[in-house]
């Protein structure tokens, strides 16, 4: 069991406390913070600063329950082999372990395992999109609409198809007054379009856009639709074949599973459209002097041995996921969030960027003093052992739109606490009432 | 002569135990916010990509000169107090030292004064890059490649 007893204070006392403080009313189900806190050895950490840590960097990684800690080092420790075309039984428990995980992210994902195709994560499946998708199925003066609110994964593999291939891209820009998407424009920049891609939660807003309605409408004109799904796999139960979309991008690691693995849900309608993107290994039905043949549906985009590992503690963290309700998980995080940025904006000089009174929003808080630089308030913050994230959060474009260049931001998972909330709250006051 | 641990110019290892002395990495961070002012600054229309210091998260600018005995001077500024704090005690760890001696200088005062995590070669740091600016535009003055 964590110790959350501080060495030295950043205001929690006794997190035991704090967890019945939060048991927050949600959808008529709660989210038993410190419950969820206990598979989590990392989050008992003091660091040596002296202080305990306050994990607000959930947006950029969850941190890991011991379950899925747990069944990497199983594979590992008693049946690490490589998968497929082999004989032996380690090969074949790990293969089962492996497309055990692909069947668990399909399910979870509310779609078929043909449709899940294995890629190092969010980034790499945007660009497995550009790359063998559009790059075979797109030609110069064909459009693809993106938006402003893009990560840059979301961005540059375009921008390079728009340089190799003479490729439009339209832009649809974000309001910065209530920090969502104009569909007007989006509406209006459909007319032959050939790809839309959109973030469906904002990894610096806490946005979500309106998916359902952005897919419709693209769908409506005949674009085929791309949904960066980064930042919503955490807190949405997403339905892959049930929302229409035709490629949905995804991480593990930001739900609680390991770095190194996320996928691609794509059709078997756009996928029959797909060339591979990289060749050897994995994705090999034949090879012959003169030719190849390849595997079909996901196989044929993994190339080379296959993300075994990963895919064991990806399928382990869904199993430690299900245990919770995915949209009290979501109003959790938002309360907290919501809370955060009531609180911090009466900080004088913090901006804080996002609509957070907006239910949908995430549990990303991003703010920024006006006189003190992010980076030294990034140093504050952590030597009272609060992990934020600093900087443009990987979304330019944006930050040049809400004309600054970087946020300070902090970000909500299930496992944090209304005090560790507060905590923060009033160690950020602390910090601008004594620097700024 | 070569500096480094155990043998650190008067000025700097004064600063070194007065870093040493604090433990809460607040009170550090708030020394170096102090130390800040301590820098001669460079104007901002002396701001050039030759004078930036690459890979900081902070805007910080930094050129260098030596005097007329051959003492080796930094200006330097940063948006981030913090950052110009670490610019200001590079400054006056290294003046008027030599352009051989600036270039053979130990970066390792900032892990004595307990700023490791200064010296993390991250991305979201700029001292290390700081530093290497400082020790090749030594090695230029001094006549090295």
């Amino acid at each position: 069991m964590p110790n959350f007893i501080h060495n030295q204070s950043n205001d929690l006392i006794d997190s035991n406390i704090v967890g019945m403080m939060i048991a927050m009313e949600s959808s008529g189900r709660t989210i038993d913070a410190m419950k969820a806190r206990e598979d989590f050895p990392i989050l008992g950490r003091v660091l040596p600063s002296g202080r305990n840590l306050v994990y607000l960097d959930n947006a950029a990684t969850t941190q890991k329950p011991k379950q899925v800690i747990d069944a990497m080092s199983k594979y590992y420790e008693e049946y690490n082999s490589n998968v497929h075309r082999a004989v032996h039984t380690l090969a074949g428990e790990a293969t089962d372990a492996y497309e055990s995980g692909r069947q668990k992210v399909a399910d979870w994902f509310g779609t078929s395992r043909e449709q899940v195709i294995f890629t190092s994560g969010t980034t790499e499946a945007i660009n497995l999109v550009a790359f063998a998708w559009a790059r075979s199925n797109l030609k110069k003066g064909d459009a693809i609409v993106i938006t402003e609110m893009e990560h840059h994964a979301d961005i540059v593999p375009w921008q390079i198809l728009q340089q190799d291939l003479g490729i439009e891209i339209r832009f649809v820009p974000v309001n910065t007054e209530k920090f969502e998407l104009d569909l007007d424009v989006l509406k209006a920049s459909l007319d032959g379009a050939k790809l839309v891609g959109v973030v469906h939660t904002s990894n610096v807003l806490g946005t979500r856009n309106p998916i359902e309605e952005i897919i419709k409408m693209s769908k409506e004109s005949g674009a085929k639709v791309l949904i960066d799904a980064a930042q919503a796999a955490p807190h949405d139960r997403i339905g892959f074949d049930e929302c229409g979309a035709d490629f949905v991008s995804i991480s593990a690691h930001k739900m609680c599973g390991p770095t190194g693995i996320g996928c691609l849900l794509a059709t078997k309608e756009v996928m029959s459209e797909m060339k591979p993107f990289m060749s050897g290994g994995d994705m090999i039905k034949e090879v012959f002097l003169e030719y190849a043949t390849y595997q079909d549906g996901p196989y044929k985009f993994e190339a080379g041995t296959p993300k075994i590992a990963e895919s064991v503690g990806w399928g382990a963290a869904i199993d430690w996921l299900s245990q919770w309700d995915m949209h009290s998980v979501h109003e959790h995080c938002n309360q907290l969030a919501s809370w955060t940025a009531s609180e911090i904006s009466e900080i004088p000089g913090i901006t804080v960027y996002g609509n957070h009174d907006n239910p949908e929003c995430s549990g990303v808080v991003s703010f920024l003093h006006d006189t003190m630089h992010a980076e030294d308030l990034a140093h504050f913050l952590d030597a009272g052992g609060f992990a934020v994230r600093t900087g443009h959060h990987c979304a330019q474009p944006l930050m040049r739109k809400l004309g600054i260049a970087a946020t300070n931001r902090a970000s909500y998972y299930l496992y944090n606490t209304m005090q560790e909330a507060e905590a923060f709250v009033a160690h950020l006051r602390r910090v601008v009432e004594r620097f700024a | 002569m070569k500096y480094g641990p155990g043998n650190w110019p008067e000025k700097l290892q004064e600063i070194i135990d007065e870093f040493k002395d604090v433990f809460d990495p607040m009170e550090r961070y708030e020394m170096l916010y102090d130390w800040a002012n301590e820098i001669e600054e460079l104007p901002q229309d002396e701001w050039d990509d030759d004078s930036k210091v690459h890979g900081c998260q902070s805007e910080a600018h930094a050129k260098f000169h030596l005097d007329e005995s051959g003492g080796f001077h930094m200006r330097g500024t940063a948006d981030a107090q913090i950052v110009q704090g670490l610019l200001a005690i590079t400054a006056i760890a290294i003046k008027g030292l030599s352009a051989e001696e600036v270039a053979d200088f130990s970066p390792q005062f900032v892990i004595e004064m307990g700023l490791d995590q200064a010296l993390t070669p991250s991305r979201a740091n700029g001292f290390r890059n700081m530093f290497t600016k400082v020790q090749e535009t030594a090695k230029k003055m001094s006549g090295g490649n």
